[in-house]
């Protein structure tokens, strides 16, 4: 039970106080600093490319804990607001680390992909999560495959979602990514790959078709 | 950069001012187009500001302010009114068919008014088409507000499990507002106001002389009722609510810090 908690929330890079803190949040989040606890995770997702994939999923939980428990939000105002105050300093956070700027961006859209209000997504996280996705689409950053490669996880994570909740964004960061992977010389073969993948993935409706997959996913015989 | 939003503000509310006093004062803010037709209302922040839809630079300059003034609101807030927003939605689509179901098959029903049926066939008396329902968003939202911080206190919640909802007699227990029925605004905040001094009937077991004096008081509009719990964990002065006077903090919002709920938990800890 101790570890398969551990695994579906993917808290084994947090020390062993920080995992207890968490593990207590899950279940009695009435009891303990739930700011500290949003400030513990946001931390440890800009640091954490792992952990910033998959955090969503317990905020979720935890977000859903303390609803049933004490019907409060504090940790979900906590969280957001803090996300926000990352969000703001994003151009700064690239500068200084692309790594710390991808796990942000990862962060966000999984944040997006979890937390949703009576199963509808946020509608105040849309423009945020656009916005990040369109400064990956920029060319200093389709030059850098950790950014493309960033760009397009979140597309084919959260991507029909962003579609249904704005159309014309969607096209128009469509049209970015294609004038790049046309235009743009200096993209390595693996960022124009991902690039040509993603676009055709949009193309069919979110989804791959056969040959499509077996072109960009099977192994490379001799 | 070009604001030609028009925003109206609801200022109409002196209960909701005194409320929302503190960092976590907001006011509703609603949008209308052109035609009049409502946009989604949003949360504000305190500098009163609204963004709005449309993909937007985060920061401009105004006239009248210093230096560059930032119009996102805060994440926090803006999904909390999210939230109310499409609670309300939901409850005016149940609502609606609640209505709808009452007024057609049911013609032999028998409409008492000592009826205490869930479903209020006053409802569908009063009520027979959709137009008379109250329907505009903003008005459900801030009644909403006040029934939440009504539900939110330890006396809801021990008044619900003593009673259950079908045991109910109209008269004898109280009875949560209908948002959705027109009434004026003082009808409504009076309706509120009672409701909630009925509600005290079930705070937990305080001193004997202030119970009853609880009951009497008239004006209790904004009594977080946890307050009385902390007073009593030890305190032998049991202060009743006007002599407390300023020490009854009247920033009731059931949306920011550990709800009144949480003082449940820690009073069976602490028995």
């Amino acid at each position: 039970m101790e570890n398969s908690s551990k695994e579906e929330y993917k808290i084994q890079s947090f020390d062993l106080e920080t995992q207890k803190l968490l593990k207590t949040a899950l279940k009695d989040p009435g009891s303990v600093d739930l700011e500290k606890v949003s400030n513990v995770i946001v931390d440890q997702s800009l640091k954490d490319q792992n952990f910033s994939r998959e955090a969503g999923r317990i905020c979720y939980t935890i977000v859903q804990a303390e609803a049933k428990q004490t019907n409060g939000n504090v940790f979900r105002r906590n969280l957001l607001n803090r996300l926000q105050q990352e969000f703001k300093a994003r151009e700064e956070t690239r500068k200084r680390s692309t790594q710390e700027w991808v796990c942000l961006v990862s962060f966000i859209c999984n944040i997006f992909d979890y937390l949703k209000v009576n199963n509808m997504p946020m509608m105040a996280l849309v423009h945020p999560v656009y916005d990040c996705l369109f400064r990956l689409a920029q060319s200093d950053a389709l030059q850098n495959e950790e950014e493309v490669d960033c760009l397009v996880l979140q597309l084919h994570r959260i991507g029909d979602q962003l579609e249904k909740m704005n159309m014309q964004l969607m096209d128009e960061l469509f049209n970015l990514l294609r004038d790049g992977f046309l235009l743009q010389e200096d993209l390595s073969s693996m960022g124009r790959l991902l690039l040509l993948e993603i676009l055709e993935f949009r193309a069919g409706g979110w989804t791959l078709s056969e040959t499509a997959q077996k072109y960009y996913y099977s192994e490379v015989t001799d | 950069m070009s604001t030609d939003q028009k925003y109206i503000y609801e200022n109409d509310c002196n209960s909701d001012e005194n409320r929302n006093k503190g960092s976590s004062r907001w006011s509703q803010c609603r949008k209308r187009g052109a035609d009049g037709s409502l946009r989604k209302s949003q949360a504000v922040e305190e500098l009163g500001k609204c963004s709005q839809s449309t993909h937007r630079p985060e920061s401009f300059t105004t006239p009248e302010s210093e230096g560059p003034v930032s119009r996102v609101k805060n994440w926090g807030d803006e999904v909390e009114a999210e939230e109310m927003r499409s609670n309300v939605r939901r409850d005016t689509h149940r609502y609606r068919r609640r209505i709808l179901e009452a007024d057609f098959p049911q013609r032999d029903r028998k409409i008492s008014s000592g009826s205490s049926d869930s479903r209020d066939s006053r409802d569908s008396k009063e009520s027979p088409a959709k137009g008379d329902m109250e329907s505009d968003e903003a008005t459900l939202i801030r009644r909403q507000k006040q029934i939440n911080y009504g539900k939110n206190t330890l006396a809801y919640d021990r008044y619900i499990k003593e009673v259950p909802k079908h045991m109910r007699q109209p008269g004898v227990h109280p009875k949560t507002p209908n948002k959705f029925k027109k009434y004026s605004r003082r009808s409504w905040d009076q309706q509120i106001k009672l409701w909630r001094v009925r509600l005290h009937t079930w705070d937990p077991p305080a001193e004997e002389g202030c119970d009853v004096q609880q009951i009497e008081e008239i004006n209790l509009g904004e009594i977080m009722d946890f307050e009385f719990d902390v007073e009593y964990s030890g305190d032998t002065e049991y202060l009743c609510p006007t002599s407390s006077g300023a020490s009854l903090a009247l920033a009731e919002d059931s949306f920011t810090g550990t709800s009144k709920k949480m003082m449940k938990i820690e009073d069976t800890e602490m028995s």
